[in-house]
């Protein structure tokens, strides 16, 4: 029992780190309609940007994030203006596909040449340390992480309900055609929401920097897990994908701790099959649409 | 047969080519190239022809291998030319373990197809590193090393190789012509009208996707034993995906001679740079970069850009430039 | 009366809050042409989207021949003969015209198998082209058709599986005056062999000659049906359109 809920506690935590990175990628599926599989690889680069900045300059990985987010989002809303962008065809959702994967590629390829393909991890002192709670564990930064990603979460619920950008963005989000109409500038609403969801993985890549071991290579595995709980999640709601990211948290801290740790990342893909195989729209898919 | 008389030029060109060159590095560069050719149409029946970007391929390629060095491991029937004969197996086991995986994923549309198909990698690998007792995790597996001459030790897997491209193309061939071809192109042009017009697509899609995994699946076998070991990360390896995709979009998708070209463009180029300069970390780069620029500036292809620009000079040339004053 | 060939009893769907149809019943008596009527927003796609099984409805029952159909679904639906065109045309543009009639012959899946036209079907699919003016694209990309030709093909089409009910979303909007009488000359011509049809449609002249009976509808659920004269002049239904 006790095992148990020490695994969902860490479950919650690590679920938490799972929602800032998937939002991200619902934010950008829900205003471009492309399902981004360069999330992982931006994720890994911010891991490695912020460890670099710890590493040469001993600025610690939280406060990595406003220097590294920044960056993150200009390369986004780059991406999506000269790649995307210019792809305005009949096929295009599938060459957008493809584009965001040539874009994880191009990154991976930077990545290995600059940093090999050692891993590594942001060793902060820090890094080890854990408060107990009631005979129960709870290590300091993936508290912090999981704080610190409800905080960008927030605050991306808060600019996309309170900003006139959010307006656009939602805008665009129900209803592509008519936002136009309304004046809002599909384009400059895309790039922006593509940087966005790039920024936040900047906030992403310094916590999983500090929980994980990485390296260039280690996009694979995170893109695949990203996007099962998106589509756990409903493509594209926001909400759907905060709780998916939970349920996915627990569900393989527990059979890490259970079974075996080695089966862990493998309930990823059950559960979205699992999911497929019922409601092929996701679990939150038609309730939750239009939320975000 | 206006077609037959190159295409069989071309196979028996291919066919020869193993006693015009004799240099080893280049026979291997031309291994594979058919390789890459065999997997650029195999994946062209499903992402071509049916239009859903599978990004999982690697996968059955690995599984292929994998089913092939364990046939072995627990049958140890010597070697020579014998492995080659368990292929069509190899190809049907492959074929059957994609079945339920394409059942699962095309409830869905494009999308949540290419999110399931590129999961189905690191699903690949979790199982190939972690089923110990059966693919030997992160040692790998060896194969008996056959006994060919070191001096034309490429030729029975160049002719293997050969076979199968010869199959896959027959197979590509013999899709488009049937009227499973069809039902792939409509399912490709507007899923919901072909459902609203009876076309059974859920068995077309599932016939396209097994047809096209099994072939891949092959592929891997004969990579396999041409290897004589294998290890999860190369066995399922993305870059092979990658290759895959960006030879058919380079080559034209939906063509039968596309994913060919394509294959015979870049597969070369990429050997001779990784032979010349062994730098795999540019592969990448160079993957990422030429990606980019065929969507850009070459979405539909090579072959199809060029087929409509003659079709286009043609239809000019006959209807004359008075009447083309004519038109609004 | 014998059963109506398509039946449907309190046909429910609801998008988000909005009822799109809420509680509609009404029959299509074989061997007529049933008029399909009602403001904008009435709920006629919708309708037709749950009868084809493009959409699953929330409520109600759909019966085809007077059996119920628990699990509608287009492909099966086309192949007992209940099919439907669309309010924009849809064919395959990038196969040829004749190539999209023979893709709807609705043959069951071991026939991928075989040729893409056996000789029954090429031999059919040229007469249908023959018969709606088009046999001499029969080899051309379907993209290069006109607006009006893509929704004759699209209708031509359909008559492969030799359908027992049509449903036509529309099928002159915005098409000109010549293939407005076109579509209705192929109609009248497959109504005389014995198609029923089920027709959506804003042009009140072609309905008034064309239809009978009419059905009315109005958010979502049925106001009136008769013949095209009652209709006409029920207060229900000048009420409906007029906003009233």
């Amino acid at each position: 029992m006790h095992e148990t809920i020490q695994a969902i506690i860490l479950g919650l935590l690590t679920g938490g780190v799972y929602a800032l990175m998937a939002s991200g990628q619902t934010l950008i599926f829900g205003v471009l309609k492309v399902v981004n599989l360069a999330q992982g690889a931006l994720v890994i680069l911010a891991a490695y940007l912020s460890s670099s900045l710890f590493v040469s300059f001993g600025i610690d990985p939280f406060l990595t994030v406003p220097i590294v987010a920044p960056a993150l989002f200009l390369l986004g809303a780059a991406v999506q203006w000269c790649l995307l962008r210019p792809l305005h065809r009949s096929d295009a959702s599938q060459l957008s596909l493809l584009v965001t994967f040539a874009v994880a590629l191009g990154i991976e390829g930077v990545l290995t040449l600059v940093y090999k393909s050692d891993y590594r991890t942001i060793q902060p002192s820090y890094a080890n340390r854990s408060w107990t709670v009631a005979g129960y564990r709870i290590g300091e930064v993936r508290l912090a992480a999981c704080l610190l990603s409800l905080a960008v979460l927030g605050a991306l619920a808060l600019l996309l309900g309170r900003t006139r950008f959010g307006r656009a963005v939602r805008a665009t989000v129900q209803n592509p055609t008519a936002a136009r109409l309304l004046g809002v500038e599909g384009d400059r609403v895309a790039a922006l929401g593509y940087g966005l969801g790039a920024a936040t993985a900047a906030a992403a890549g310094a916590v999983y920097g500090m929980v994980y071991s990485f390296n260039p290579n280690s996009h694979y595995d995170l893109i695949s897990r990203l996007l099962s709980i998106v589509v756990l999640g409903g493509l594209g709601s926001l909400g759907g994908t905060v709780v998916a990211a939970l349920a996915m948290g627990v569900v393989s801290a527990l059979v890490g701790a259970l079974i075996s740790p080695v089966w862990s990342d493998f309930s990823f893909f059950v559960v979205l099959l699992a999911v497929l195989l019922v409601r092929p729209q996701g679990l939150f898919g038609a309730r939750l649409r239009g939320a975000l | 047969m206006r077609t037959a008389a190159p295409v069989a030029g071309f196979v028996a060109l291919l066919a020869a080519f193993p006693f015009l060159v004799t240099a080893p590095w280049l026979m291997t560069i031309a291994l594979f190239t058919l390789m890459y050719a065999v997997l650029a149409s195999a994946w062209n029946l499903v992402g071509g022809y049916a239009g859903y970007p599978s990004l999982g391929h690697a996968a059955f390629f690995g599984l292929g291998a994998y089913a092939e060095a364990i046939w072995f491991q627990h049958h140890g029937i010597g070697s020579g030319l014998a492995p080659f004969a368990v292929l069509p197996l190899v190809g049907l086991a492959v074929a059957a373990a994609g079945l339920p995986v394409a059942w699962i994923a095309m409830r869905t549309r494009s999308d949540v197809f290419a999110i399931v198909t590129i999961t189905l990698l690191f699903v690949a690998q979790t199982l190939a590193y972690n089923l110990r007792g059966i693919t030997h995790g992160a040692q790998g597996m060896a194969m008996p090393v056959p006994d060919f001459a070191p001096a034309t030790f490429e030729r029975p897997f160049y002719y293997a190789m050969l076979a199968l491209l010869v199959f896959a193309l027959l197979l590509s061939w013999a899709v488009l012509r049937s009227r499973l071809g069809l039902a792939l192109l409509a399912v490709r042009a507007d899923e919901d009208k072909a459902r609203g017009v009876g076309v059974p697509v859920g068995t077309a899609k599932l016939g396209a996707f097994a047809l096209s995994v099994g072939i891949t699946g092959m592929a891997g076998g004969v990579w396999a034993y041409y290897l004589s070991f294998i290890y999860p990360q190369f066995a399922v390896d993305p870059l092979v995906t990658i290759a895959m995709v960006l030879m058919v979009f380079l080559g034209g998708r939906g063509t039968l001679w596309g994913p060919v070209l394509g294959a015979f463009v870049i597969a070369p180029a990429q050997q001779y740079l990784a032979y010349q300069y062994g730098a795999s970390q540019l592969y990448l780069l160079g993957y990422a970069a030429l990606f980019v620029l065929v969507m850009l500036v070459l979405p539909r292809g090579v072959l199809p850009t060029l087929a409509d620009r003659w079709r286009r000079r043609r239809l000019r040339a006959d209807v004359g430039p008075e009447v083309a004053v004519e038109q609004p | 009366m014998t059963a109506p060939l398509l039946e449907v009893r309190g046909l429910g769907k609801r998008f988000g809050g909005v009822a799109a149809v809420d509680g509609c019943s009404f029959g299509v008596q074989r061997g007529t042409v049933t008029g399909l009527i009602g403001p904008n927003g009435s709920g006629k796609t919708t309708l037709f989207n749950l009868v084809t099984g493009y959409l699953r409805a929330d409520a109600g029952q759909i019966l085809l021949d007077g059996r119920r159909i628990a699990r509608p679904d287009p492909a099966r639906l086309y192949r007992r003969g209940l099919c439907r065109t669309f309010q924009q045309p849809r064919v395959f543009p990038d196969l040829t015209v004749l190539e999209n009639l023979l893709i709807a012959s609705g043959h069951r899946w071991p026939a991928l198998a075989g040729p893409r036209a056996r000789a029954g079907d090429r031999a059919a699919g040229e007469a249908l082209l023959a018969e709606f003016g088009l046999a001499a694209l029969a080899a051309d990309p379907a993209e290069e058709l006109s607006y009006g030709q893509r929704k004759l093909l699209e209708f031509a089409a359909l008559l492969m599986s030799a359908p027992a009910l049509v449903l036509l979303d529309e099928p002159t909007a915005g098409v000109n005056p010549t293939m407005v009488r076109t579509m209705e000359r192929h109609i009248r011509a497959r109504h005389a062999t014995g198609t029923t049809f089920l027709v959506v449609e804003h042009d009140m002249g072609l309905v008034m000659r064309l239809c009978d009976p009419v059905v009315v509808m109005d958010g979502g659920r049925v106001i009136a049906q008769g013949p095209p004269g009652s209709v006409q002049t029920d207060p229900r239904v000048l009420d409906a359109y007029l906003g009233g």
